[in-house]
């Protein structure tokens, strides 16, 4: 049995990987560093960004895959829509890390075991997850699925976890509060996938995603395929799988919040895909399992987000009811749902990334004590329009709503399969939670435009920083008094992530 | 004689440069060139005072409507792929059916931006009863002044109009959908930010937003049912299908999801009750807009998405939607004997209008779909200008309540006093005047309906129809009694200005030429009627 290994194509993966056992090396090499350990992990994910730029070009039907077996099965296979979803998540989780640049290559407090922080450490954790998260719809077999799911996930816990020390013990108690919340939740769903998979091996009698996946027990099948989906509509945050979400978000430190807002939800959608497209060739039956799921999330997500004061909390219902919508049409089992799925995956992706991006500026700025309390921000379009003017075409891109068309062509893309079945009650349920998805971000979009406050001389204290949350402690322990700026990288992401939704505004690239 | 005029329209056509498509560019980019540096202006520490902005916001809207004159002429075709991989693409393609809408629409941008804006005020001191005078009440300022977030304002009605432009042109249901949503923010900031503050204006906003929003995603579903039946989003190709994709149980569905959501923004009885509450809170502009613009998406919809698209569906709702069209006319005629808001009266009168419109539709004649293409035109200038009329007097008045005294309008201010006689004259549906042909056409077709629709229930809507026609008359006779008629001269209200009264000159002129030519507008219309209903 020969093993065909085509090193160039799974390069998106190992590429962050390569780069996460670099960086520990130097760690010992050159203890005390901490700037060449964040630029080698934004080199590694550059490197599996540009590598996986090809796969975009490939042709229907067309794959570029590794670990072969002389039948034609492969254990990794990326198509189209898996590059397109490793660009996502390649190019968020570079995101992320310009973002938490400063954060992490701070040094710590003053003296101790701890001077120099913990970039190393938390880029490897980065690397890692990146890494699992890019394997996860390139997956060919069961094997190669649970394992990469979980590479993709338990890094993540420790990065909630690991937040600075400078931090007030009562903020760093949270953070393990939230880190705790989703190591549960992520233990409990792996249960699930793992007894998923068993039931599938029984009903398939292999573990392999091969194409034709032939059940002598499609009762079986479809038990063991609503296991899975309940497993992974954890990493979702699907209703009613959603409760670690909002915990998480809250706790854990803003960039790690946008990571696990972005790029593990890519984990979550690539693995849907890849059960979606084996099922697919068994049946073309509708899942109704995914379909309640995706409207709970909706409905809930978005009826809870309406009376959130805090701007994390409000962007951790949404991701709630943005579950709902990438869910929506894997409710039909087809190629093209698959596709409209990662398309408004894709889309979804780059408007919350978008949205955390300005938040982290005006946290920066910090003119208020609760920065990221919805009322902090009353009146920015006034103070800062550079700011709010993203933010606001983020938060119309999220509500389907032109001028951003990039959202409502998302929208309509996750209708399309829904409506090709003609599944009426779960179209009617989406019409409904557009209009309430909308009422939730105008809600926002209304503070931004509203008139400014009148303010009181002087800005933040010191002592009220470290009462408010972790971000602002930072921000407070910086050099007060004067102005505050919002530094360059967060104008340079704030840029270009403005301008490709601008573009995709303009010409929109529809389905993948 | 008509050989002469058939020269003298050719002469004049000759004299128009063949633009070809590029007649888009002068309708369209005026408009979003104009809103993005009006917004641009307004964020600047000292924004530019009310003239430049005024003036900057009338000229892209003429300009526009110059381009939009030149679309309805030429009807050049624009086809370019947009979205290659759901097959949409960015085609633009007036007919008969969009042209008369796309004139309406230039003409209310070119009324809206021209009326000037008026901060909110404290309604004026109420007189004591009978004591005649009252020297210490202000004269209100009708003229131009500068406003806070004057050129957002301006902005806001711009990319209303662009939007609705879109929506009219658009050839493909997609971008008719992108159309449709655009005007719905501007819309809102409109209401929410420059609506009276003597109301709830941020709830009337949100209402209105809501309404339309799940209005718009109910489109969307019955658009994409259609798009993956028929696999392609082409207008024309769904006309000419006619529903042969979908299935009967299909076309049902599509036909009430569609119908509901253009229902709602239509609206028709009993989806309408948030109109009467935005009409009242909206800026006389905004007001404008909503009624000669906003409202036209929703017939146009189901005339462009439902008739021709899902015609068995159509058929099978076409009774009841005539019988909750015809609910609407007297509903709406009987609240206004007893509004005591006039601007809501207005409004509603505006549901009693468009219940013809629906009726005339539901018949699924050419005469009907004639008689409600016509109505739809004809409530969209009358109501414009009632509109004009008495947001200028509520503005003046500091209320639009009719249970307070006021002067007689015929006594103050005689040239406001002659535009609401001759609004409320048309809205009655007075032989002459626009109105007039839109309803009667209406209800002779639903005394005989096509073949597929059941006889008696129609004739039975005409007659409760026409009892709602001579409702509208003691409406207007009210209206006119209380405001109008007196020989109270106290408290005075300045006449109309110059913006107005050029703006009541150019729909009153139009009001009654469409009464006396009806068939400048029928001609229009005529070959895209027997186009869909030919077959």
């Amino acid at each position: 049995m020969t093993l065909e290994v085509d090193l160039s194509s799974v390069l998106p993966v190992l590429a962050p990987l390569a780069a996460a056992v670099l960086l520990l090396l130097m760690d010992a090499a050159l203890p005390g560093r901490r700037e060449p350990h964040l630029v080698v992990g934004a080199l590694g994910l550059a490197a599996g960004l540009v590598a996986a730029l090809p796969g975009l070009r490939l042709a229907v039907g067309e794959a570029r895959s590794s670990f072969c077996l002389a039948g034609g099965w492969c254990a990794y296979r990326a198509d189209h829509l898996v590059s397109a979803l490793q660009v996502c998540a390649l190019g968020a989780a570079l995101v992320v890390l310009v973002l938490t640049w400063r954060d992490w290559s701070a040094p710590g407090p003053g003296a101790g075991a701890e001077t120099t922080g913990r970039a190393p450490v938390v880029t490897a954790l980065l690397l890692a997850a990146t890494a699992g998260v890019v394997a996860v719809p390139a997956a060919g077999d069961l094997g190669s699925l649970l394992v990469a799911l979980e590479l993709a996930t338990l890094p993540t816990v420790a990065l909630v976890a690991l937040v600075r020390t400078t931090w007030a013990a009562d903020r760093r108690a949270r953070a393990v509060d939230g880190a705790v919340a989703l190591l549960t939740t992520s233990l409990v769903s792996f249960g699930l996938l793992a007894l998923g998979a068993a039931l599938w091996v029984a009903a398939t009698g292999s573990t392999r995603f091969d194409g034709a996946t032939r059940a002598e027990h499609p009762e079986l099948l479809v038990l063991a395929a609503v296991l899975l989906v309940a497993g992974l509509a954890f990493k979702v945050s699907a209703v009613p799988f959603h409760a670690w979400t909002p915990v998480t978000y809250a706790a854990a430190p803003l960039p790690v919040t946008a990571y696990l807002a972005t790029v593990s939800k890519v984990a979550a959608l690539g693995g849907l895909v890849v059960v979606v497209r084996a099922l697919g060739t068994v049946e073309g039956t509708t899942l109704v399992a995914v379909a309640v799921l995706a409207g709970a999330s909706m409905t809930v997500g978005n009826l809870v987000a309406l009376v959130q004061q805090d701007t994390v909390r409000l962007l951790a219902w949404s991701t709630v009811a943005q579950a709902g919508w990438v869910l929506l049409p894997l409710a039909s089992l087809s190629a093209q749902a698959a596709s409209a799925a990662g398309s408004y995956l894709v889309v979804y992706v780059t408007a919350t990334l978008l949205a955390f991006v300005v938040l982290a500026a005006v946290v920066a700025l910090g003119v208020q004590a609760r920065p990221a309390s919805l009322e902090a921000q009353r009146g920015l379009l006034r103070s800062h329009p550079w700011l709010a003017l993203p933010l606001m075409l983020a938060l119309l891109t999220l509500a389907g709503l032109p001028p951003a068309v990039a959202g409502v062509v998302a929208k309509v893309v996750a209708l399309r399969p829904v409506l090709g079945d003609e599944t009426w009650w779960l179209a009617l349920v989406a019409a409904v939670n557009i209009a309430l998805g909308l009422a939730v971000y105008l809600r926002w979009v209304a503070v931004l435009v509203a008139p400014a406050p009148r303010r009181q001389a002087g800005g933040v204290t010191a002592g009220q920083g470290e009462a408010g949350t972790g971000d602002q402690a930072a921000a407070a322990a910086a050099p007060a008094g004067d102005r505050r700026r919002v530094p360059v990288r967060l104008w340079a992401l704030t840029g270009l992530l403005t301008a490709l939704l601008v573009a995709g505004s303009i010409l929109p690239v529809g389905a993948l | 004689m008509s050989g002469t005029l058939g020269r003298v329209r050719a002469d004049l056509l000759a004299l128009v440069p063949d633009l070809g498509t590029w007649w888009y560019a002068v309708a369209l980019g005026p408009l979003l060139l104009a809103a993005v540096l009006l917004l641009a202006a307004g964020r600047r520490a000292a924004p530019p005072g009310h003239r430049v902005l005024h003036r900057g916001s009338m000229v892209a809207a003429g300009l526009s409507a110059l381009g939009v004159a030149g679309v309805a002429l030429d009807r050049p075709v624009l086809e370019a792929s947009w979205i290659p991989s759901l097959g949409v693409s960015f085609s633009l393609r007036p007919d008969g059916l969009s042209v008369p809408l796309l004139l309406l629409t230039a003409l209310a941008g070119v009324v809206a931006t021209a009326l000037h804006l008026h901060p909110g005020r404290e309604p004026r001191p109420e007189p004591v009863d009978l004591a005649d005078t009252d020297p210490t009440s202000p004269i209100p300022v009708v003229r131009g002044e500068d406003v806070p977030g004057l050129a957002t304002y301006h902005a806001c009605l711009l990319v209303v109009l662009l939007g609705a432009l879109v929506a009219f042109l658009a050839g493909d249901a997609i971008l008719f959908f992108v159309g449709l949503e655009l005007v719905l923010v501007p819309m809102w900031v409109l209401v929410a930010r420059y609506g009276d503050p003597g109301s709830d204006r941020e709830g009337a906003a949100l209402r209105f937003l809501l309404v339309t929003v799940v209005a718009s995603s109910l489109v969307l579903l019955g658009i994409l049912a259609v798009a993956t039946a028929t696999g392609s989003t082409d207008l024309a190709l769904w006309a000419g299908e006619g529903g042969a994709s979908l299935g009967r149980g299909s076309q049902l569905a599509v036909a009430a999801v569609l119908l509901v959501g253009l229902g709602l923004k239509t609206p028709v009885f009993p989806l309408h009750t948030w109109l009467p509450w935005v009409h009242a809170t909206a800026p006389t502009a905004g007001s404008v807009l909503l009624a000669a613009v906003l409202l036209k998406l929703g017939t146009y919809g189901m005339v462009r998405l439902v008739v021709p698209v899902v015609p068995e569906g159509f058929a099978a709702w076409s009774p009841l939607l005539a019988g909750l069209g015809v609910t609407g006319i007297v509903w709406a005629s009987l609240v206004c004997l007893v509004e005591r808001d006039l601007k809501r009266l207005i409004a509603w009168s505006s549901v009693a209008h468009l219940g013809f419109v629906v009726l005339g539709l539901a018949t699924g004649t050419q005469a009907g779909l004639q008689a409600a293409l016509f109505g739809n035109v004809a409530h969209g200038l009358v109501s414009a200008l009632l509109f004009v009329v008495v947001g200028g007097l509520k503005h003046r008045w500091g209320s639009a309540d009719l249970g307070r005294r006021r002067a007689a309008v015929r006594e103050v201010a005689p040239r406001l006093g002659l535009a609401l006689v001759l609004g409320m004259a048309a809205s009655s549906g007075l032989p002459g005047l626009a109105v007039f042909w839109g309803e009667i056409g209406s209800l002779l077709a639903a005394w005989s309906p096509a073949a597929d629709r059941p006889e008696g229930w129609f004739r039975g809507f005409a007659v409760v129809a026409a009892l709602g026609g001579a409702l509208a008359v003691a409406y207007t006779v009210r209206v006119l009694r209380e405001v109008w008629a007196g020989d109270r001269v106290e408290p005075r209200v300045p006449d109309a200005v110059l913006t107005e009264r050029t703006a009541l000159r150019l729909l009153g002129v139009l009001v009654l030429v469409l009464g006396l030519v009806p068939t400048l507008l029928l001609g229009v219309t005529a070959p895209f009627v027997e186009g869909v209903l030919g077959r």
